[in-house]
């Protein structure tokens, strides 16, 4: 039978309204790009919108950012327990912190719940990552923090909005205690306006549907959505299956800090056990329940096929287990703030590859890991200016069908959105790019080859000193390969100045930069998939000829003569 | 005679309007191997129509508008030229390094998309340009003899010459081309900053390349339609139809070749502006419902609005076009219980082949069509004005066995459920297109085209509390006809790059003038006098750290102001509209400057009847019985019959060869002068 069926829901009306709680997402986010304010969250477009039902499960999600989604039930349930039989129609609620249910500070999440008849029906959520939280630098990303406290301002569940009336005096103890107060009242207040644009949206399906109609459609969804997963596992090969991934360092002198992880796979349910995982460290580099969660999610939505449905019923049949204390359940006072774009990818490759053996068709090998910097300088009109790495992304990893993408990247969100044009970067910023390309050989070599990661070459030529800070991994852990397939090269980065050349390390902050400094990035490749002497000849002759793969690689890797 | 030919995927529509305002339609089966077999083919049917020669009726065109999926296919199929690239040292991946992006964030096993053009295809030639325009390094002629010998040992039919800071300096991409005309080999040559001159590396190198990869293929092709045409009697030039809905003369045409890839929606939206300007509703959304997709465009101020720039299957093309936005649902999509066991629409489609189950091609996969036939919503008699019966057993079978029987419901009640659900997506969609532009669907007409669309235009706009749906009676044929209503159309873009602050008003003057200048050469050129020249100028602008950024259009009185503070306040309104929201002491900053001429052809209008006895009667032709939740009995009338003022009450079904319009219970539909169906709620109406 099916799950429509079974909740006994008009499919005429489930369909509808399935489709117009998706509408609803997608205008929230529609809303935030055309009122956010600060031009960072402008242009990255670092936030998601999700409709939850009264229990705080999400029914419907707008695609912008994977690790967003899986995350904001925890911090909802936070704020629904913090404010217990004291919601009221028109209040907006707002929290970041990690330790009440949020991912990492920057990661602003504001709610409005959707009464009708009385009670709260639906809840509207809106997460956006700020620019700046305070803390010790700017933009959030402190390898040196060792406390949540140094990085920057905690929000617990915190009314903004109460009965529609907003809260004046908790947005400015908020947007006071960052560095841009205006550029995050701005973007807060478009969070207010997408959120109470959903809500308003999701009024009228009552009105027209019915409370109770609607209520029983987003049970559906969710029944659907764990049916849709019980399917999915189902198909896998059950069994125990374990997968180590590490991160580099922790950024306080210990290296190859491992995440292992087991999944145990059993007919329509899985288990995902990371009670093996070390303590939490001193570092950035924990990640807080909600985070982890939101990994194990994104992990099994890349291994499905076709169709997901991407909602909250797929999870009640993956059960995570985690010791509290340890890296991917920290305690207070431990830092966070790399667990999306750092710890998050580890997680994230941990159980890809305990599920490899499960799931082999599926399989990804590993993506290049995120290695940002950013420079501190001031531009040719004498004005401050912060530019940030967005380009050179490194390779994707390959599966049992396909090479890996080329210059992708991070596998919590790949793609993400385009990188700026080295021509806005030279007008904009005492940059000069002097190349931009392919990196041969960096792909793993496999039957699927990972993909190329890039070499990005820039000239400092700032008129003073400009100042670098780093936020990365993966120069010391590759991205894996699997089946037979090889490692891809890992990320190396340096500074050459005269006939000096400085590594950049990957928790670097506060390198000097002189005019005349040239940067080379050169980015990881993706791992490949399969053994590398079954590639196809047509395809390893296309990589010779194109320059993909150099003879010697070739030679060496894929015994060709 | 006016003639406007659309070639589309199935069908070659073509349309002549006589001086009087008199139609003629004609449609024939498109022939993809050669599409100039199909033009003259439809040539000679209109002409019998017209009661003509095909001599006869060349003889007497004065106007040839043509619009051709030649140059969308080569790019869709991949057929298009070997292309190779001469680039700045350093550089030579940049198209194939994209910009590091991905469409679906969750399906990682898709295959990576190839560049058109292939590695050892991508030279590059010591040069380099700064940001402000200085040589950083001069071009390295001997590097570009060696990149030239290399490419044509390589046996490229075209040559894309993309520098880095091109917009700002072309000296270097110029040179190239003034060594290779130079030479004995003579490819098609694409300059970036000819196809775009703005910043943005990528944009400019990927727009260029595609207008190499198509423009040669179209070359041939407009050639052949040419000669062909020629020896059969036009006397006038072909214009060919452009993405941005003007048309350009075939030489330009070829050598912009990129303009030709999606100009056939372009004529909807043409046509769009066309009935916006007949019915006096300045604000209207153009709904084209085809066969697998439904094209949807703004109009405002009876013009289509526009963007800057389209991602087609992962290839971007940077250049101005009609802001037309494809929704995967239409007849052909198919409808399916998801694995979340909920009824789900498209995005497959069964295309033409095999089509839907009813079309009796071996379908057996329920559509919406199909959906439309077990309603009694199409009839299976007059589809295709009769060409092709369609089996109502063969769409009960397919709807029966994979949507009602699942679900638990009746036939009538899963086609029902279907047909809803493509409301619901295609309402959302134009919602969604409204939304993104800062403006509400209530505000707007809807104006529904398409062989798919009759079945759900009243639906939709009440949906979406649209006041009134519009079908014209050329629905079938209204691209071709949006064509006829576009002007010759030439666009310009220059690169400004400064602070509002830091500008004088002349600098802005200065630029303007001399594209403008430049444009009005062209159209002299081809034969337009100064009063038929008509001139946009727009200005890019934005906050300075920011990517996106916003139109503002200058005006003549605005250039001849003493002050810039016209722009910032335009600026600020425009930005406003769009955000919600100014940065009062921010300053806004220029990026580009862009000019669109326009050489005014003859305008389009269509005859107005007068207006008649408002009874139906005469364009009666019996009833249908049609499911909308009960079984009821709609009147049926024959829309060529129907005259101006005759008014119909839902239920009703509006039949014509190529659609069925449905009037839903509580609507009415009047024939307004020009022929066209207006729907409205009862109340309002």
């Amino acid at each position: 039978m099916s799950a429509t069926a079974r909740k006994g829901v008009h499919p005429l009306t489930l369909a509808v309204v399935r489709y117009k709680f998706l509408a609803v997402a997608e205008e929230v986010v529609e809303t935030m790009i055309r009122t956010c304010f600060s031009p960072l969250l402008n242009q990255s477009r670092d936030f998601s919108a999700v409709v939850l039902d009264s229990d705080c499960r999400v029914i419907a999600q707008a695609e912008r950012v994977p690790i967003h989604m899986g995350a904001m039930p925890f911090a909802m349930r936070a704020m629904q327990e913090a404010f217990a039989g004291d919601i009221a129609e028109g209040d907006i609620l707002m929290a970041n912190d990690p330790y009440w249910g949020g991912s990492h500070l920057p990661d602003i999440t504001i709610a409005t719940p959707v009464f009708f008849e009385g009670r709260i029906r639906l809840w509207v959520a809106n997460r956006s990552h700020q620019g700046d939280i305070g803390g010790l630098s700017a933009g959030g990303y402190s390898p040196e923090a060792r406390e949540i406290f140094h990085e920057g301002i905690r929000i617990p569940p915190t009314k903004l909005a109460e009965r529609g009336r907003m809260r004046e005096d908790v947005l400015r103890l908020v947007c006071q205690n960052t560095r841009k107060p205006d550029d995050m009242r701005g973007d807060i207040m478009a969070q207010v306006a997408s959120v109470r644009v959903g809500a308003e949206r999701l009024m009228a399906l009552f009105e027209r549907y019915g409370a109770e109609e609607v209520e029983r459609c987003a049970e559906a969804i969710l029944d659907g959505g764990e049916a849709a997963m019980r399917a999915q596992l189902s198909r896998w090969k059950s069994g125990r299956y374990t997968g180590v991934s590490y991160l580099d360092d922790d950024g306080c002198g210990h290296a190859r800090v491992p995440i292992t992880v087991h999944v145990e796979l059993a007919g329509e349910e899985v288990t995902v056990d990371f009670r093996d995982c070390p303590d939490q460290v001193r570092s950035f580099m924990n990640s807080p329940f909600a985070n982890t969660a939101a990994c194990v999610n994104v992990a099994f939505m890349y291994l499905s096929d076709g169709q997901r449905a991407l909602n909250d019923g797929s999870a009640r049949c993956i059960r995570i287990l985690t010791r509290k204390g340890s890296i991917v359940d920290s305690t207070p006072p431990a830092p966070v703030t790399g667990c999306t774009t750092l710890t998050g990818s580890v997680i994230i490759e941990a159980v890809l590859r305990a599920m490899e053996g499960a799931a082999p068709r599926a399989a990804l090998a590993g993506f290049a890991r995120r290695f940002r910097f950013v420079i501190a300088g001031t531009d040719r009109d004498g004005k401050p200016y912060i530019w940030h790495l967005f380009s050179n992304r490194g390779g994707a990893g390959g599966n049992a069908a396909e090479d890996g993408w080329s210059n992708l990247g991070v596998i919590h969100n790949p793609g993400g959105s385009p990188s700026p044009s080295i021509e806005r970067t030279e007008a904009g910023f005492p940059l000069f790019v002097e190349s931009h390309a392919l990196r041969p050989d960096s792909g793993g070599a496999g039957r699927q080859r990972g993909g190329l990661g890039g070499t990005y070459v820039l000239r400092y030529e700032g008129a003073a000193e400009g100042v670098l800070n780093a936020a990365g991994e993966g120069v010391v852990v590759a991205p894996y390969g699997i089946g037979g397939g090889a490692p891809g090269i890992v990320h190396e980065y340096n500074i050459a100045r005269g006939d000096r050349t400085i590594p950049i390390g990957t928790k670097d902050s506060g390198v000097r930069l002189l005019p005349g400094d040239r940067i080379t990035c050169r980015s990881a490749g993706g791992g490949g998939c399969g053994d590398p002497r079954d590639r196809a000849p047509d395809l390893l002759r296309r990589d010779l000829d194109y320059g993909y793969v150099t003879p010697e690689a070739a030679r060496r890797f894929y015994g060709h003569e | 005679m006016r003639i406007g030919v659309d070639v589309g995927g199935t069908f070659t529509d073509i349309v002549a309007v006589e001086a009087g305002g008199r139609l003629h339609v004609a449609k024939t089966p498109s022939t993809p191997e050669d599409q100039s077999v199909g033009v003259v083919q439809g040539l000679g049917q209109l002409a019998e129509a017209c009661g003509l020669s095909l001599q006869a009726l060349l003889r007497v065109t004065t106007l040839f508008i043509h619009g051709t999926t030649v140059a969308t296919n080569a790019l869709i199929e991949r057929k298009g030229a070997r292309v190779g690239l001469i680039t700045t040292a350093g550089f030579r991946d940049l198209l194939e390094l994209r910009e590091g992006t991905k469409a679906d964030r969750y399906d990682l096993r898709e295959p990576f998309p190839q560049p058109l053009i292939p590695r050892p295809l991508r030279v590059e030639v010591r040069e380099r340009v700064r940001w402000d325009g200085k040589v950083e390094q001069p071009l390295d002629e001997a590097d570009v003899q060696v990149a030239i010998a290399a490419l044509r040992e390589r046996a490229v039919d075209a040559v894309v010459v993309g520098f880095l800071n091109a917009h700002r300096n072309n000296a270097h991409e110029r040179r190239v081309r003034a060594i290779i005309e130079a030479g004995a080999w003579q490819p098609y040559v694409s300059l970036s900053h000819e196809v775009l001159n703005r910043e943005g590396e990528y944009d400019r190198f990927s727009t260029a390349t595609v207008n190499a990869y198509v423009g040669p293929g179209l070359g041939r092709y407009l050639e052949r339609l040419r000669s062909r045409l020629a020896e059969a009697g036009l006397g006038v030039p072909v214009m060919v139809m452009q993405s941005t809905g003007g048309a350009l003369p075939i030489d330009q045409a070829v050598r912009h070749g990129v303009g030709a890839i999606t100009s056939g929606p372009a004529g909807g939206s043409m046509a769009g502006a066309l009935f916006a300007r007949l019915t006096e509703t300045p604000r209207l959304v153009t709904c084209d419902i085809g066969g697998t997709s439904t094209d949807i465009c703004l109009i405002e101020g009876a013009l289509p609005l526009e963007r800057r720039q389209t991602e087609f299957r992962d290839i971007k093309v940077a250049i101005p076009a009609l802001d037309i936005t494809a929704l995967g649902a239409g007849g052909g999509s198919i409808a399916k219980i998801d694995a979340s066991g909920i009824l789900e629409l498209g995005p497959e489609s069964a295309g033409a082949q095999p089509g839907p189950a009813c079309y009796g091609r071996g379908g057996t996969l329920p559509t919406l069509s199909d959906a439309n036939v077990v309603l009694g919503l199409i009839s299976p008699e007059t589809f295709l004005g009769g060409r092709m019966r369609l089996s109502r057993g063969l769409a009960t079978q397919a709807i029966e066995t994979h949507v009602a029987a699942p679900l638990g419901l009746s036939v009538e009640e899963a086609a029902l459920a279907i047909m809803t659900l493509a409301n619901t997506r295609i309402a959302e969609g134009i919602r969604a297109c409204t939304v993104r532009r800062g403006f509400d669907p209530r505000d707007f007409g809807l104006l529904s085209f398409g062989g798919a669309g009759g079945a759900h235009a009243d639906a939709v706009a009440r949906e979406l509390l649209i006041p009134k749906a519009i079908i014209p009676r050329e629905a079938s044929v209204l691209s071709a006809l949006g064509f006829l209503s576009s002007d010759v159309r030439h666009d310009f873009a220059c690169t400004i790059g400064r602070a509002i602050p830091a500008l004088r008003p002349a600098d802005l003057a200065d630029a303007f003038a001399t594209l403008e200048a430049q444009g009005r050469a062209l159209l002299r050129e081809e034969g337009f006098a100064e009063q038929d020249i008509r001139v946009t100028r727009l200005l890019d602008c934005r906050y300075h750290r920011q990517i996106f950024s916003v139109e503002v259009r200058a005006e003549e009185a605005d250039l001849a102001a003493a002050s810039l503070d016209w722009l910032g306040r335009k600026f600020e309104a425009a930005y406003e509209h769009l955000y919600h929201h100014v940065h009062r002491a921010v300053p806004g900053f220029v990026d580009t400057c862009r000019v669109a001429v326009f050489g005014r052809l003859p305008p389009l209008d269509l005859p107005r009847a007068a207006r008649g006895d408002d009874d139906p009667a005469a364009a009666h032709r019996g009833t249908r019985r049609i499911y909308l939740g009960d079984w009821m009995e709609a009147d049926v009338f024959w829309f060529d019959a129907l005259r101006h003022g005759m008014v119909v009450r839902g239920p009703a079904l509006i039949d014509s060869a190529s659609t069925s319009v449905l009037v839903n219970p509580g609507s009415v539909g009047r024939i307004d002068a020009h022929g066209s169906l207006v729907i409205a709620r009862e109340s309002a109406a």
